[in-house]
């Protein structure tokens, strides 16, 4: 009873959020999303290499992947939005502590990616192993810095 | 017997050369080799804030207290400068510094007492061309247990055996390359095998990662167990790892991992690479979890 009580507090004042101010996510959720979306990326990322390093001939859809790794790399910052450092993350403080480095390496993993896009497009192949090492270089460059191994 | 003595020999010779790029280049190129293998660079540079190279002061924090790394520049007032070649040797041979005192074994010397007296020649030769930094070492931060001096020399009665690195007759030369470049130089081991409470590390538990990594890290199983370990990476995908970072997931390398490929393994030859994946790969498969398991979040918790 009581229990119902507090929870009715907490729908109305909800609701009062919901309307009266922007929606606001849970943290946990946007925890939840972040890893997803790296995750794909990661999929997408490990596909490529399959297809560059000819393990498998699926090259009419390369260019699916890096497609998707570029649209996926395009804005990782708002990935990481304040207050999302708290839950099951191995994102560490310096994420938002070191905006303007984290934000350097972000934009550089979106210009890598759209570089590995362009050679492809172009069906330049002589390219790809170099534009994909960048990439690849990148991702790793930030992981260095700012993802702690699980805790 | 003869059959050993012989396979002993024939393997030694092409081990004779360890580590070094090539018995035909000079000294200070196999020693930047070494260099690289060892990792020297990612612990004695505190690159989280922009110090000079192998100047020291970077802090590795682990269940004893926080260690700073000392300056093995050739500076003679702060760094080895004044060492001998033989103090170098025996530094890492044996884990003494040249007054005699014992180093704490988060300085690897039980890994590095494996390398060859020509990779330490060489490494020696190496670390005496790079420039010299005038920085004092920072002293170690240990708790009160850890602080003794005798608290070191028990510590290596139990588990510092000091020796070259010996081949196995019994394996290729592919496979002992690569051991010895994971057990004496990359110092694998030294981060991935699970210590025991005095920091010893734990017999059957090679390479079976720990939850108790530096840095508070969680350091990840290694072994070929196909649930908890890397048993489903191919030897090629692990080279590939260790030279890009990229797991076979398209996860890559973070944290320490990131740092140690980024200043050491990836300057090594894919063949070299290839041999440390043959020899990860043939190790005995440990089950030992080290992730922690996903709780599941209760709905009351945020009610």
């Amino acid at each position: 009873m009581k229990h119902a009580r507090i929870s009715h507090c907490i729908l109305l004042a909800s609701v009062c959020l919901m309307t009266g101010t922007a929606f606001a996510a849970e943290p946990e959720d946007i925890i939840k999303y972040r890893q997803n979306v790296m995750k794909s990326q990661a999929a997408h990322l490990a596909a490529t290499a399959a297809i560059i390093q000819g393990k498998v001939d699926y090259k009419n859809q390369l260019g699916d992947h890096v497609k998707a790794l570029q649209a996926t790399t395009k804005d990782i910052p708002s990935l990481f939005p304040k207050g999302s450092d708290f839950g099951e993350t191995k994102a560490l403080d310096a994420v938002w502590s070191k905006s303007a480095d984290f934000q350097k390496l972000a934009k550089d993993t979106q210009q890598k990616a759209d570089a590995l896009a362009k050679v492809v497009a172009a069906g330049d192949s002589k390219n790809y192993g170099a534009r994909f090492k960048d990439v690849a270089d990148s991702c790793k460059a930030c992981h260095k810095d700012y993802r702690k191994e699980e805790k | 017997m003869h059959f050993v003595l012989l396979a002993g020999l024939l393997f030694a010779a092409p081990l004779a050369v360890a580590a070094g790029v090539s018995s035909s280049d000079p000294p200070v190129k196999q020693g930047e080799y070494v260099y690289r293998a060892a990792g020297c660079y990612g612990c004695h540079t505190d690159e989280k804030h922009a110090g000079k190279p192998l100047a020291g002061g970077h802090a590795l924090a682990t269940p004893f207290g926080t260690f700073y790394t000392p300056n093995i520049t050739p500076d003679p007032e702060t760094g080895i400068g004044r060492w001998s070649e033989q103090d170098f040797i025996r530094a890492l041979r044996e884990g003494l510094s040249p007054a005699g005192d014992n180093y704490y074994p988060s300085f690897p010397y039980p890994s590095y007492t494996k390398l060859t007296d020509q990779d330490l020649h060489a490494l020696w030769a190496y670390l005496k061309t790079q420039p010299p930094v005038k920085q004092a070492n920072r002293k170690h931060e240990l708790k009160w247990f850890a602080r003794a001096r005798s608290f070191v020399g028990s510590w290596k009665s139990l588990y510092f055996t000091p020796g070259v690195y010996k081949p196995d007759a019994t394996k290729s030369a592919t496979w002992n390359r690569g051991a010895y470049l994971a057990e004496a130089a990359a110092h694998c081991g030294e981060c991935h095998t699970p210590r025991t409470a005095l920091g010893g590390i734990q017999s059957g538990m090679h390479y079976a990662g720990t939850r108790e990594g530096p840095d508070d890290s969680v350091v990840p199983n290694i072994t070929p167990d196909k649930k908890t370990g890397i048993g489903r990476w191919r030897a090629r995908e692990l080279a590939e790892y260790l030279e890009t970072g990229l797991t076979p997931d398209g996860d890559s390398a973070g944290d320490l991992m990131a740092e140690v490929i980024d200043n050491g393994l990836k300057y090594l030859r894919k063949e070299d690479l290839a041999a440390i994946a043959e020899y990860v790969l043939s190790l005995s498969p440990v089950e030992h979890t080290v992730r922690k398991a996903k709780k599941p979040v209760k709905k009351e918790e945020f009610e």
